[in-house]
């Protein structure tokens, strides 16, 4: 079980706010969520900022957010600062994603064919608005992606390592790797090469999120590898695995294919190109 | 595409010449002519069907005394005290499509300078520049065209050609003008064969990935550019300025091979002196494309009666540029055929009974033999 160590931080939140504290739904590297509930039922998930924890990021966190509109993207409702304690917390305010995430229902079954095509739709879509505000949200994976409920579009949640293109990088160039979830991270994060990152670093996540979905494998992985080596395989930029080319021949899905090229060059340019290349594979299914 | 016409000093009227009509553009130079001249040739070239013109800045080397550039109001007054930042940059952009616009060009390439190394912050201002020209002209009849300058010996490694082509594959605009740097004296061929791989795979990369590719400044080796898949290569006007080193902006003072005639030999792919010529026609190695060339015979004619024939050479290689292109362009011959006949002809050449020596002892065929490998073992690059 975690442990939330802001839950007294958020309960008095929710008090001030006149919500219903419903507990806390999960945790980040810079902040833990809180379920409320307003008193006309309406259901937000409350962020609390871990205190001191890179201001930088979460500034630029918020900031994205705020740049965003798109339904396949959370919605930012609120932000502002309490005073608890003597110490200050930032917090957030989102609606609330009942749906449970695409990780939740990854680990019940493998997507269909048919649901990986509307999935990757949905999430082209928000990548496509996301590159359109010059911004790369660098951590795109199942734990990600959301439901408002069941039969909802997916949403992209968690911009808390948000890169700014129009910005100075904050990740140091010294560091062996950026940020981002190794499994899930295309070779120039890995590699920390911050020339090389741009809209297509989330576009190779958002292939290794499709494949994992419906083949229950990484890209890179060969039959008896384990992840750590497909991970390996990604830095080195040795190219997706036999395994999973057959299998995306197999499925009709050569735009996936496309999509985790090792270099950004290789990968589709324009997001519009993506989402049309996207479609056009469906219809010939 | 048809080949581009790289226009240089002094030589307006090759853009106008007949027997040069197989250009299918021009890359007009504001380096050469000021804003009124090049607004006539743009006017003069408009009446031509599907001829594109384009604008190149020519940033590459700022100083505030250069040529015609200073004539020009996107040209910054400011070269030797600024510090090239990105609002420097955005000024001369935002000028630059309001001088396009203005002259209406059918395209123009964004500003870039050669720098003294080529680190990855170069490669992302160079986007930024032709992203910022590609907002700049949207909802205009001019296109924007993004300038790529690399240097050859950066291209060696296929690992940076390819972070290269990923950076500047993030450009908005679907064109490049890609300006390759050596450090070849401007009479000789490039001949590394890895630097001519590396280029090949730049090429073929960014062209693969949606940018067609236009290849500035080009010299013979234009057919391995085109194996690689560029859309278009241009090509300038002097044989000693064919290659994009420094001599080419720093007009040469007197004598150099400015001032001596060349015949191009695609039997060869190879540039002769006048002896050579003559003996190479009499050991029947001169090609069919070189009878057919109709600037090739008015040589030939003019040799006997000892007349110049410096402007014959440029138009006798720039025929053979352009008619090449369209060859190779057609599938009527393959790089592979051309090299691989030159490589075979330098061969028989070195075996002859008595020797067939070239007037300049560098000019051996020795690229040839690079090309030829550059050609064969450019697809299992990586």
């Amino acid at each position: 079980m975690p442990i939330y160590t802001l839950e007294p931080v958020a309960r008095a939140i929710c008090a001030a706010a006149g919500y219903t504290f419903g507990g806390g739904i999960g945790q980040g590297t810079f902040k833990e969520t809180y379920l409320a509930t307003k008193a006309d039922g309406t259901k937000l998930a409350l962020k609390v900022l871990r205190p001191g924890f890179s201001p930088e990021r979460s500034d630029r966190e918020v900031d994205a957010m705020k740049r965003c509109s798109h339904p396949n993207i959370v919605t930012l409702l609120e932000l502002a600062e309490f005073e608890h304690a003597g110490a200050k917390y930032g917090y957030l305010v989102e609606g609330y994603l009942g749906g449970g995430t695409l990780d939740d229902r990854m680990q019940r079954n493998l997507l269909s064919r048919g649901q990986v095509q509307t999935l990757g739709d949905e999430l082209i879509r928000a990548v496509a608005h996301i590159a359109d505000q010059d911004l790369v949200h660098r951590d795109f994976k199942p734990t990600n992606i959301m439901y408002p409920s069941d039969d909802a579009e997916a949403v992209v949640v968690d911009f808390g390592i948000v890169r700014d293109l129009k910005k100075e990088s904050i990740t140091k160039s010294y560091l062996l790797s950026g940020p981002g979830t190794p499994f899930f991270a295309a070779p120039e994060q890995l590699n920390n090469e911050k020339a090389l990152i741009d809209w297509r670093t989330d576009q190779f996540a958002i292939g290794v999120t499709l494949a994992l979905a419906h083949f229950g494998f990484h890209p890179y992985r060969e039959d008896g590898e384990d992840d750590n080596q497909a991970i390996t395989r990604v830095a080195g930029r040795s190219g997706p695995s036999a395994k999973f080319t057959q299998a995306i021949g197999a499925a009709n899905l050569p735009v996936l294919g496309k999509m985790v090229q090792p270099w950004p060059v290789e990968r589709v340019r324009i997001p519009s190109a993506l989402l049309e290349g996207w479609r056009k594979q469906k219809d010939s299914n | 595409m048809p080949a581009y016409h790289q226009v240089g000093y002094n030589s307006e009227n090759l853009l106008f010449d007949d027997g040069l009509a197989r250009f299918g553009g021009a890359i007009l130079s504001p380096l050469n002519y000021g804003p009124e001249s090049v607004a006539t040739q743009i006017q003069r070239l408009k009446d031509r069907k599907d001829y594109v013109t384009i604008l190149d800045p020519h940033l590459y080397r700022p100083q505030s005394e250069r040529m015609c550039l200073p004539e020009w109001d996107y040209y910054p007054k400011d070269v030797e005290t600024s510090d090239f930042n990105a609002e420097w940059w955005a000024a001369i952009v935002d000028k630059l499509a309001e001088v396009a616009v203005d002259l209406g060009p059918t395209a123009v390439a964004s500003p870039a300078i050669i720098p003294k190394i080529f680190p990855d912050d170069f490669f992302l201002q160079l986007v930024a520049n032709g992203a910022r020209l590609e907002k700049a002209l949207r909802g205009t009849a001019v296109k924007p065209i993004q300038t790529v300058v690399v240097s050859m010996a950066d291209l060696a490694a296929p690992a940076r050609v390819m972070a290269i082509a990923s950076i500047m594959s993030r450009s908005p605009a679907s064109e490049c003008l890609l300006v390759l740097l050596d450090n070849v004296e401007p009479r000789r061929e490039l001949a590394e064969p890895e630097e001519l791989k590396g280029a090949m795979l730049l090429i073929s990369t960014l062209e693969s990935g949606g940018q067609n590719v236009t290849v500035a400044f080009s010299s013979s080796e234009m057919v391995l550019w085109k194996a690689a898949g560029a859309t278009n290569c241009a090509s300038g006007k002097f044989f000693n300025l064919r290659r994009f080193t420094i001599s080419r902006f720093d007009e040469p003072n007197g004598g150099g091979g400015g001032q001596l005639g060349y015949w191009f030999e695609e039997a060869l792919l190879a540039f002769l002196r006048q002896s050579d010529v003559l003996r190479v026609r009499d050991r029947g190695f001169a090609s069919a494309a070189s009878a057919e060339n109709p600037f090739g015979a008015d040589i030939i004619e003019a040799i006997p009666s000892k007349k110049t024939w410096v402007a014959l050479g440029w138009r006798q290689f720039l025929y053979w540029f352009a008619d090449a292109e369209s060859r190779l362009r057609s599938g009527i011959v393959t790089a592979e055929d051309l090299v691989s006949i030159a490589d075979s002809n330098w061969a028989a050449i070195e075996k002859l009974k008595p020797p067939l020596l070239m007037e300049e002892r560098q000019n051996d065929g020795s690229w040839v033999r690079q090309w030829l490998r550059a050609l064969v073992e450019f697809p299992y690059v990586r």
